[in-house]
């Protein structure tokens, strides 16, 4: 084995001198983060340009059994970032490529060094924005927003860094260079980007990723609501959660965290208020009008004092600088705080707040509370001087009591900061004794040798653990936090069908009930269908598929030991996560026993086009302009679809596209204009148009024969106009084709699956019976895949497709 | 010998930084070299080491410090409110451990004894008269970097005619331009003017035309004798001395000037130094800018170009002035206003910074040049001379072409021109 002085001298040689620090100056600076915490102190620093340099840095180190430790900027708060003592401390800062904007397929590459918020100036001229907004996002990189599943404020409506994940370029811990993930939304097989996603750099080293991006709304309003009382301002929250409205951000601040900012940056808010809130809607110009003054009204019915409209875009930017910089300003308050991040269903938020406020005064300590209040992550910071050995034991179990609270509530103890080494002493409260077990297995696949971030993110062996959290036995929807919670045996369509009575859905593109034999694509069988096939396909008025919207996990290991993971809540980055991962995975892993979903309203209206091939002869290129019309739409809901069929030249018989909007002047009154103007375009004629309900436009498509039995998807819009040899848009072979607006992504229904093509080719359904999932594209690490495998089904009792065989 | 400050009152300081990192992106060392070890943060935490009594002597921290341009986009970031002015210190024991060979340091663009010098403002007026002669890669790094604006009024406003392309057809031409409206010099405020060394040595027409439209703008504009450099660069390169002397010197020239309302500076560095180096009587020391945004400006005509503004550093981060150089130039009829990507990312320039750290100074003004010119501008401004060579040099070194003024001359040009 190498000296340690060997293995420096090596590193030196791949990364110059000007690449390797090694002074005392570095191990003093390189051992902190954001945290306030302290671990160890690094044997050396690491600056590689590129992800070639990261490969032979850990391969070098693991010849040597030296652990490693990634690092971006420093900005977590959980310690994630620290080095043991010996580490190598691997910095990814010089790793800042930036790709150009695909603006088609609204993606962009960025490498793991790039700023957040860099990523976002990038897109503004595209007009699209990275949607995960950290309040750290010009300082902290894209690489940690991925290992800790990084949210921020507008995650509300678009989710969190997970979701905004096409593929990663990674590499294990011994170096080898992976590329996980094809860009789709809907690829079956175990998720790697899930489980390297918020695993906190202990499985893997991102190097970099095709980012998904969002449309910035045409136009953004950001209401200011000030409040007498936090528990109205709670409750304000839970109120327009289940008014139907989508706003992409609301927040709160409370008074101490007000008074704060206002001293530091003066921006003259008012500090006579118990609570400030930041409620913001994005898209067209009349629709963010129309919400706005609907949320004013229920802002104001429920006990605001006073809502202002953000004039500008000065104020918008102050409004969002107060909120983003609080964080820091609690050094105004105090020398030291223990900064949570707990997360609670919605509709416990108001128990919450009360209860943090019985702590304050229990344990008389100071506290001040920023709140991502739209999806239940709360943000409290108990100040104390650490010279005072009294007030700080008081801190850390005023802390402790409010952490036990939200878990009492359902919650989790951690919604994007991370477990580090902060929430190890907690974490194990959230995990049974079997999920521990099979985290274990997940991180032994990825790291045998426990060289990538040791002593992170889970608990150490021999910790004790609670009982698996009980299987729920029926439905159980709770209409506040907009959730359900389901046994896996239940029907979706019988799911989506309770739902809808307070129009409300899983918005994964179906409830139509499955038809004998093929199933469909487009269909629902049993929920535990859903999560382990990912069907339906996202289709009508989707989200995404189940993967986005699976928050909770019961499940069954191959050889019988039931265990659950997830919460019931929006973010949640206590351990792996194992629901995504295992969502889609096929029946490989576990069975199914139960999960709960996010819940979303449903469209309220859908506009249908039927098109007709005119008198003049239409070539598929034609389709083109369709297509662009329906991508140029940026409404409030995704998911359009448009449907057509071709003889491999000229469109053949109707063409018809379906948009789910809202049935105003300003939505699809104003896309039919254009879907019209784009149909003459194309030489065909607008044989029908209608504004219907979302329910009568599913049963439509049904009537049509609509719903595909199975379909081969590209993940980008390029691959889709760039097609060799000017045959417009539709694949040679393929007769028929879906798009599905959402990522965007485009499906097709080709006369035979070719396994070998560059589209994604995954037959489900053979004769009633699901297929094992495909095998994974050239380069995925099959003995990773093995490893977890032998960890969730050690005899083999579950489905191995013969891939998987070794 | 530099005064170290109290522990116990810097430790509390110290204690306010909560180490979010939010400091990182707006500081040029980390920025361009994405080395911690160069970051505010990292800084802050090689602070507490020197602050030890046998602290001074790690090569790494002085190296660090020496390192830091003292920019200040820190401070502005930071929303704990550090005062990231306790760099001084480190910065102090850096530039007297880099006098006495004590420290590596990067290879100098020019020597040692001659940074020192660059204060004296006949080094100064020799080496722009020998900016055309300069052989050798240094030297003409240093003559590239010297400050520089269009000597006579005429080049001027040649220089811009020619970017708006003509002049503006029937563009209204202020008819109260040479009337008493503002009789020169005898307006209600009295203005005692500093004028630095760059000024007198390099760019005086442009001094000049800033009086011109001081006085055109209503004030009464004086120019003391006896003063002297600012003595920035003296603390710069470890001459504490010195700089104390500077400071007596130009205390007593303008104490002299006892009724004027306001001591006007010229560059934003010797602003700088100015507002935090001593007392000037009841007379605010006001920038340029913040001088000319006050005072009723004589009518501007439009000057349709779209104009970058380059916020230099010590006036946005080390004096706080934001607003006053953005509303004038928004005061300028038909002229666009534009900001670089990163805008409060520093260019490199940092007074003789760039010439102790040549290398990192370069790959800085690069960075700062192709964010200038991502902005699609015709023309860039800003309010001090460092900033300007250094600009000039990097987008030369970029082989593009995006000419580059002092502030007022472009105010001076709708104004006067």
């Amino acid at each position: 084995m190498d000296t340690l002085d060997d293995l420096l001298e090596k590193l030196r040689g791949v990364l110059g001198t000007d690449g390797l620090l090694t002074g005392r100056a570095a191990g003093r600076i390189y051992a902190r983060d954001a945290s306030h915490m302290r671990l160890g102190a690094p044997l050396a620093v690491a600056l590689p340009q590129n992800a070639d340099e990261v490969a032979q840095v850990l391969c070098l180190c693991a010849g040597a059994a030296v652990p490693v430790v990634c690092r971006g900027t420093g900005t977590g708060l959980s310690g994630g970032a620290l080095p043991p003592d010996g580490a190598l401390v691997l910095s990814m800062a010089r790793l800042d490529e930036l790709g150009p904007v695909d603006s088609h397929s609204r993606t962009v590459f960025a490498g793991a060094g790039v700023l957040n918020a860099r990523v976002t100036t990038h897109g503004h001229g595209a007009g699209l924005a990275f949607a995960p907004d950290p309040s750290s996002q010009h300082a902290s990189t894209i690489g940690g927003n991925i290992a800790e599943n990084a949210g921020g404020p507008h995650c509300l409506r678009h989710g969190v860094t997970r979701g905004h994940l096409r593929r990663l370029w990674w590499c294990d811990a011994a170096g080898e260079s992976w590329v996980s993930g094809r860009g789709l939304a809907c690829e079956r097989g175990l998720d790697l980007v899930s489980l390297l996603c918020g695993s906190e750099g202990t499985l893997g080293v991102v190097t970099g990723a095709d980012l998904a991006l969002v449309p910035s709304g045409a136009a953004v309003q950001t209401l200011f609501a000030v409040f007498p009382d936090l528990g109205d301002a709670v409750q304000a929250v839970v109120g327009m959660a289940g008014s139907g409205l989508l706003p992409v951000a609301m927040e709160i601040v409370d008074r101490t965290m007000l008074l704060a900012v206002e001293e530091a940056f003066a921006f003259g808010f008012p500090t006579d208020v118990e609570a400030a809130m930041i409620v913001e809607f994005s898209g067209g110009a009349e629709e963010v009008a129309a919400d706005a003054a609907t949320a004013e009204k229920i802002l104001l019915a429920g006990g605001a004092s006073e809502v202002v409209l953000a004039a500008d875009e000065d104020e918008r930017r102050d409004l969002w600088r107060c909120r983003k910089k609080a964080f820091g300003a609690v050094g105004r308050l105090a020398p030291n705080y223990v900064t949570m991040d707990v997360v609670v269903p919605v509709g416990n938020l108001p128990r919450l707040v009360r209860d943090i406020q019985s702590i304050k005064e229990q344990y008389a300590v100071g506290l001040a509370t920023a709140f991502h209040a739209g999806d239940g992550n709360l943000h409290p910071g108990v100040h104390f001087d650490d010279r005072d050995p009294e007030q700080t034991r008081r801190a850390h179990a005023a802390a402790d009591a409010i952490i036990q609270r939200a878990l009492d509530l359902d919650g989790s103890v951690t919604g994007e900061h991370g477990v580090g080494i902060e929430k190890l002493p907690v974490v194990s409260r959230m995990l049974d004794g079997v999920t521990a077990q099979l985290q274990e297995g997940i991180k032994g696949a990825f790291d045998p040798r426990g060289l990538l971030n040791p002593g992170k993110k889970l608990p150490a062996r021999g910790t004790d653990y609670p009982e698996p959290k009980p299987a729920p036995s029926g439905l159980r929807v709770d209409w506040e936090s907009l959730t359900v919670t389901t046994p896996a045996n239940r029907p979706l369509a019988e799911v989506q069908a309770a739902l809808m009575e307070r129009a409300l859905w899983i918005p994964v593109g179906a409830w139509l009930p499955r038809k004998e034999g093929n199933p469909g694509l487009a269909r629902a069988g049993r929920i535990g269908e859903m999560v382990e096939q990912l069907l339906p396909c996202p289709g009508l008025g989707a989200w995404g598929t189940a993967r986005d919207m699976i928050l909770e996990l019961w499940a069954e290991t191959g050889d019988g030991r039931p265990f659950h993971a997830g919460a019931p809540v929006l973010k949640n980055v206590a351990g792996y996560s194992l629901p995504q991962a295992l969502c889609g995975s096929g029946e490989v892993f576990v069975r199914t026993v139960a999960a709960t979903f996010q819940v979303r309203p449903i469209p309220p209206a859908v506009g249908v086009w039927v098109c007709r091939p005119g008198a003049i002869p239409v070539g598929p290129s034609a389709l083109g302009h369709l297509l662009d019309a329906v991508r140029s739409y940026r409404g409030a809901f995704p998911g359009a679809v448009v449907w057509y069929e071709t003889d491999g030249e000229n469109l053949r018989g109707d063409c018809v596209v379906m948009v789910p909007g809202r049935d105003t002047a300003w939505d699809l009154a104003v896309l039919n204009g254009r879907i019209r103007a784009a149909i003459a375009e194309a030489g065909c004629d607008c044989a029908h148009h209608e504004v219907t309900g979302f329910r009568e436009s599913v049963e439509r498509l049904e009537e049509l024969g609509l719903q595909p039995d199975w379909a081969v998807s590209s993940a980008t819009w390029t691959t889709l106009t760039a097609l060799p040899g000017d045959r417009g848009h539709v694949i040679p072979g393929t007769s028929r084709g879906i798009l599905y607006q959402l990522n965007p992504q485009v499906w097709w229904v080709p006369e035979a699956a070719a396994s070998d093509s560059p589209w994604y080719a995954d037959v489900v359904w053979e004769n009633g019976r699901a297929t094992p999932p495909a095998p994974p594209a050239a380069g995925v690490p099959l003995p990773l895949l093995e490893g977890i495998k032998r960890a969730f089904d050690p005899h083999g009792n579950l489905m191995t497709p013969q891939w998987l065989r070794s | 010998m530099t005064e170290r400050p109290d522990p116990a009152a810097l430790d509390l300081l110290l204690r306010r930084c909560v180490e979010c990192g939010l400091c990182l992106p707006t500081c040029a060392t980390w920025a361009s070299t994405g080395n911690e070890v160069l970051s505010p943060r990292g800084r802050l935490v090689l602070m507490q080491d020197l602050l030890e009594p046998t602290g001074d002597g790690d090569p790494g921290a002085l190296e660090s410090f020496d390192r830091c341009i003292g920019c200040r986009a820190c401070e502005t970031a930071c929303p704990s409110g550090v005062p990231f002015s306790l760099f001084e210190f480190g910065k102090e024991l850096a530039a007297a451990a880099r006098r006495k060979g004590a420290m590596p340091v990067d290879d100098p663009a020019v020597p040692s004894w001659l940074v020192g010098r660059l204060d004296r403002k006949p080094v100064l007026r020799a080496l722009g008269a020998l900016r055309p002669l300069a052989v050798g890669p240094r030297l003409r790094r240093l003559a590239s970097s010297l400050p520089s604006a269009p000597g006579d009024d005429a080049e001027l406003a040649r220089l811009l005619d020619r970017l708006i392309g003509s002049r503006q057809e029937g563009a209204p031409r202020p008819a109260d331009r040479d009337s008493a409206t503002h009789a020169h010099g005898t307006g209600d405020v009295a203005i005692a003017f500093f004028t630095g060394c760059t000024g007198p040595s390099l760019m005086g027409a442009t001094s000049r035309r800033l009086v011109d439209l001081l006085r055109h703008s209503g004030a009464a504009v004086r120019i003391p004798r006896g003063q002297d450099c600012c003595g920035a660069l003296a603390g710069h390169t470890g001459r504490p001395q010195d700089r104390e002397k500077l400071h007596a010197r130009n205390g007593r020239a303008f104490a002299v000037q006892s009724k004027c309302d306001w001591i006007v500076v010229e560059a934003a560095g010797c602003g700088l130094e100015l507002k935090g180096s001593g007392d000037f009587g009841p007379a605010a020391v006001l920038d340029a800018t913040e001088a000319l945004a006050r005072l009723d400006l004589p009518a501007l005509r439009p000057v349709p170009l779209k104009v970058a503004y380059h916020a230099a550093c010590h006036l946005e981060h080390g004096q706080g002035v934001v607003g006053p150089p953005r509303e004038l130039l928004r005061r300028i009829p038909a002229l666009e206003l534009v900001e670089p990507a990163d805008p409060e990312l520093c260019c490199g320039s940092g007074g003789v910074w760039s010439l102790e750290h040549p290398d990192l100074a370069a790959d800085i003004g690069l960075r700062k040049a192709e964010a200038l010119l991502g902005t699609g501008a015709q023309l860039v401004v800003t309010t001090n001379p460092g900033c300007l060579g250094q600009i000039t040099s990097a987008v030369a070194a970029l082989g593009a072409e995006l000419p580059i003024l002092p502030l007022s001359d472009l105010v001076w040009y709708a104004a006067l021109g």
